[in-house]
């Protein structure tokens, strides 16, 4: 586009757009600039000051995330300017005296990820009085699927302004003051109480995994064998979302869902909570794991593949036999793929010779 | 679709947040499609206006600036009148009806039935709020219609969507980004399931199944000779199994006796067939009278495609094996035609079996699951060629079949009206919390917490009439059958009317509904039903179980 100009990073020449901010341009660009508070679905708030560059003519350091590019604008981040590296390494090290760490002394891993961790690792934090901030939790909160853990809660307000601006119910909200501020509920109710609709998306917001799935809560994200990207398999949306794969006692299972990057995907990294939450089907225990066929004594009995195969075909070729292929009805559905509803209609019409084929609730 | 060609979302859900306008009609998409809500949502904090039209205060309406909280089966009076309003403003797009349609001005005389005040009593919307929702809809560029179920599975549903094709072409909403008539589908592969030719009426890629020379096309392409001219539908086939012509079914991944409609009779008609294959994941109604049973793979297990509601063609990507022996539903298709003594080919994966869609069918030809792989957005078909980057909006050089064409529209009664022995309208749907029959979200201990039993929603003064308060039983009978829920005074649904949800298999909802179908779409009338409710007393409930087991078995 024509009206795109350059601004200058790290001496380096960096195309931006009008009204853009400098961390937009830099990810674009692929510069890193590390973010905790900055959601690109989310108006900027300039909260956490984790992306502070320096920028000419500014005598303060200015939030990436924030700051408008403008034409010839010079920039610097922490890979030219000790003073922003200077300012990371302090602000680090204050977030980590607020948050509670592991064995290692880094920020803890919970079932989300934690960005403050990485962070942590890139930088040279100093370690300073821990602060007591008496944060609440909303206790006895029953929702089947959020958990908030004060302690690693840096005050971001990515959660409540997704839950405003994207989700729009505003269930959740920054309470209290001074050092009690934490995100809570009207009167502190548990969610289910409150306009809640379950979607996760604070969830996946959330950088530091202060909120994580209650289910699998155990399984940290390093101990995944995989992310599959698919597609849901509930409304006719097609949101795309990643399934976590893990081994449980030896045997690879799908233990939770997580949203692809905001801006990839048809649904910007949004899920509701079928999507998101709904999937203990998958390996739903009344699972139907073996072939059977109804036998004499009427009842249903587990075959090998190839004798439910034989059984099958001979029985729909004998009323094909006997009453023409007209009196055959193939029903396929709309939880299955295309390939197999493809497959259905040729199975009817190449298979059977009949046009009787449709697939269950056509709307 | 008659009105323009394909009956689909012409438009993008990308394009939602960028609207002006949007008018929704007999869709809850809060509850249907809550992330196309959510953008909505997110258009209405930008400052676009939202007009919902539906019978119920659905949630959706908490964030509308006008709810048109229109009588039940009234559509078709709502937006003639809407038209009628529009044309009488002179807000018509003169252009757009000279260059691309056909019908305009029998369309035109027919409107003159359709005055505001004659629709305020037809629908209960008041005139003055028809009048200002048709102006700004039509004064507005970037204004987009969505509608859903609620007006499709409804005996005159093919007459609503032909009275909102209408609306979009005389204003020329058509064509354009940020526009259209958008068809929400219900289930996540609805339109890749007749894309794929699982339909009687078409070949893969709405190829019209009676034109001789798409016969000879795929009797080439499969190698065998084909059944002439088109078979029956859905509906058709039901009754059929019903009437005992249908003999031998094959179904897979449904629960036909939950999710059809007038469930009593189709019981029966299941019962005496001669054979049933079922093939699913769960056991459920319907595989209590299978012969055989074929253990498929759920989403998560298998490789393949879906084509969501804006014909976005997308991977379904395999990340664990299928439990047991089950196996992937496209392979025991294979297997099983190949038993049956056809030569299906021995395709290696689903890939392959895409590659087929896409050899015969010309608006899939440029997808492929590779491409798909690189293509994180998926592709939205039409896709006519591997260079060709898809289709966002639709109808761009004009409709698609050529001149779109105004059908008119009269309003007809719903098939089942209430009576003094019938006097509630009851309408069904879906909630956010479950999907479909249920088989999947009722086994996730979260989604239960919050809604866990079938409820019936009744209007205070109905409820006060009654006698019955919030969470009392009671038993609703219609002309077809007999279930029961529990009461809840939700404030959402008008007087002398009743809404139940559709996924609770002990109150199978779909016993009492009406099956008349659509003559045109061969959709069932789900909606509109005329029932009765019966308080069932406390300390009487054996009493009450057994009058019920009467009205479901009735004794002929
Ligand atoms: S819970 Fe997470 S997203 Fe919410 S304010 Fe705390 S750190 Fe930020
Ligand atoms: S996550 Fe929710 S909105 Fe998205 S496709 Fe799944 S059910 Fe539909
Ligand atoms: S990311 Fe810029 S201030 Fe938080």
């Amino acid at each position: 586009m024509s009206d795109r100009f350059n601004i200058t990073v790290d001496g380096k020449p960096v195309a931006a757009k009008p009204g853009e901010t400098v961390l937009r341009a830099c990810q674009r660009e692929g510069i890193h600039i590390p973010t905790l508070c900055d959601d690109t679905r989310l108006d900027p708030m300039g909260a956490c000051r984790a992306c502070l560059v320096e920028v000419d003519g500014q005598r303060r350091l200015q939030p990436a995330c924030a700051w408008k590019a403008a034409p010839n604008q010079n920039v610097k981040t922490h890979a030219s300017s000790p003073r922003v590296q200077k300012h990371q390494d302090l602000l680090v090290s204050l977030y980590m005296a607020d948050h509670k760490l592991d064995e290692s002394g880094l920020p803890i891993e919970t079932a989300n990820s934690n960005q403050l961790r990485s962070w942590a690792q890139e930088t040279r934090p100093v370690s300073l009085e821990a602060v007591e901030a008496p944060r609440a939790a909303r206790a006895g909160d029953k929702n089947p699927y959020i958990q908030y853990n004060p302690e690693l809660c840096i005050l971001c307000a990515r959660c409540t302004r997704y839950c405003d601006e994207i989700e729009a119910v505003n269930a959740i909200t920054l309470t209290n003051r001074g050092s009690e501020t934490t995100i809570g509920t009207a009167g502190m109710k548990g969610l289910l109480e409150t306009t809640c609709e379950l979607c996760g998306g604070c969830i996946d917001t959330c950088p530091t995994g202060a909120l994580v799935e209650k289910k699998a809560i155990e399984i940290l994200p390093h101990q995944l064998e995989r992310k599959v990207r698919t597609t849901c398999n509930y409304c006719g949306v097609g949101c795309q979302m990643d399934l976590n794969v893990a081994k449980v006692n030896g045997q690879e299972k799908v233990v939770r869902v997580t949203s692809p990057p905001p801006g990839e995907t048809v649904n910007d990294g949004n899920l509701c909570v079928k999507g998101r939450f709904a999937y203990d089907f998958i390996h739903h225990k009344d699972r139907i794991t073996e072939p059977m066929i109804r036998k004499a004594d009427g009842n249903l009995h587990a075959v090998s593949w190839p004798e439910a195969l034989k059984f099958a075909a001979e029985g729909m070729n004998r009323v094909k036999q006997r009453h023409g292929p007209g009196a055959l009805g193939f029903i396929s559905s709309a939880r299955c793929t295309g390939e197999e509803n493809f497959l259905m209609g040729k199975v009817s019409r190449a298979a059977f010779k009949t046009g009787n084929v449709h697939s269950c609730a056509a709307t | 679709m008659k009105s323009f060609g394909a009956g689909v979302m012409s438009n993008s859900i990308p394009e939602i947040r960028d609207l002006d306008f949007m008018f929704v009609i007999g869709s809850n998409t809060t509850e249907a499609h809550p992330i196309i809500a959510m953008e909505m949502k997110v258009a209405r904090q930008r400052g676009a206006r939202l007009v919902v039209a539906d019978p119920r205060k659905i949630w959706l309406t908490e964030y509308a600036d006008t709810h048109m909280q229109l009588k039940p089966g009234s559509d078709v009076w709502l937006i003639n009148a809407m038209m009628k309003a529009i044309a009488d403003e002179g807000l018509v797009d003169k252009d757009f009806i000279a260059k691309h349609t056909e019908g305009w001005p029998e369309l035109k005389a027919n409107l003159q039935k359709f005055n505001l005040q004659e629709a305020e009593k037809m629908t209960g919307v008041p005139a003055a709020a028809i009048k200002a929702v048709a102006l700004e809809y039509a004064r507005t560029r970037k204004a987009a219609i969505y509608y859903t179920l609620g007006i499709t599975e409804h005996a005159h549903g093919t007459d609503n969507i032909f009275s909102l094709a209408n609306l979009v072409m005389m204003t020329g909403h058509l064509g354009v980004p940020f526009g259209g008539l958008n068809s929400l589908r219900g289930q996540n592969n609805v339109q890749g399931a007749t894309d794929a030719g699982a339909t009687p009426l078409y070949y893969t890629g709405f190829q019209p199944a009676d034109d001789p020379a798409n016969r000879a096309k795929f009797e080439k392409a499969w190698n065998t000779d084909l059944p002439a001219g088109v078979g029956l539908n859905l509906n058709a086939i039901m009754k059929g199994v019903e009437e005992g012509h249908v003999k031998a079914l094959y179904v897979m991944g449904e629960d036909i006796l939950i999710s059809e409609p007038n469930t009593n009779h189709l019981e029966h008609g299941v019962k005496e067939l001669e054979f049933l294959i079922h093939q699913d994941i769960f056991m459920n109604e319907t595989t209590k009278y299978a012969h055989v049973v074929f253990p498929g793979a759920n989403f998560a297990e298998k490789d393949g495609v879906f084509t969501n509601t804006d014909r976005r063609v997308q991977r379904v990507r395999k990340a664990v094996n299928p439990p047991g022996n089950a196996r992937p539903d496209w392979e025991i298709l294979a297997d099983f035609a190949r038993a049956a003594g056809y030569a299906m080919p021995h395709y290696k994966n689903a890939g392959e079996v895409y590659a087929e869609i896409a050899s015969l069918a010309p608006r899939y030809a440029g997808i492929s699951h590779e491409r798909l792989d690189r293509t994180p957005m998926g592709i939205q078909w039409p896709c006519t060629s591997t260079e060709h980057e898809g289709t966002v909006y639709m109808h761009k050089d004009g409709p698609v079949k050529g001149k779109g064409t105004f059908i008119v529209t009269n309003y007809r009664p719903p098939v089942e009206l209430p009576d003094s022995e019938y006097p509630f309208n009851l309408a069904t749907g879906r909630v956010l919390y479950h999907y479909n029959a249920g088989t999947q979200t009722r086994r996730d201990t979260g989604t239960m917490d919050k809604v866990g039993e079938c409820f019936i929603e009744v209007h205070e003064e109905d409820a006060a009439r009654l006698g019955v308060k919030d969470g009392d039983m009671v038993k609703i009978v219609s002309r077809r059958g007999g279930i029961k829920a529990k009461v809840w005074q939700s404030g959402r649904v008008q007087k002398g009317n009743v809404w139940m949800p559709l996924h609770f298999v002990e109150a199978a909802i779909n016993k009492l509904t009406v099956d008349v179908g659509d003559p045109l779409a061969g959709t069932a009338e789900y909606k509109v039903c005329a029932v009765n409710l019966i308080p069932i007393k406390p300390g009487k409930p054996a009493q009450a179980e057994a009058e019920l087991q009467a009205v479901r078995h009735p004794q002929h």
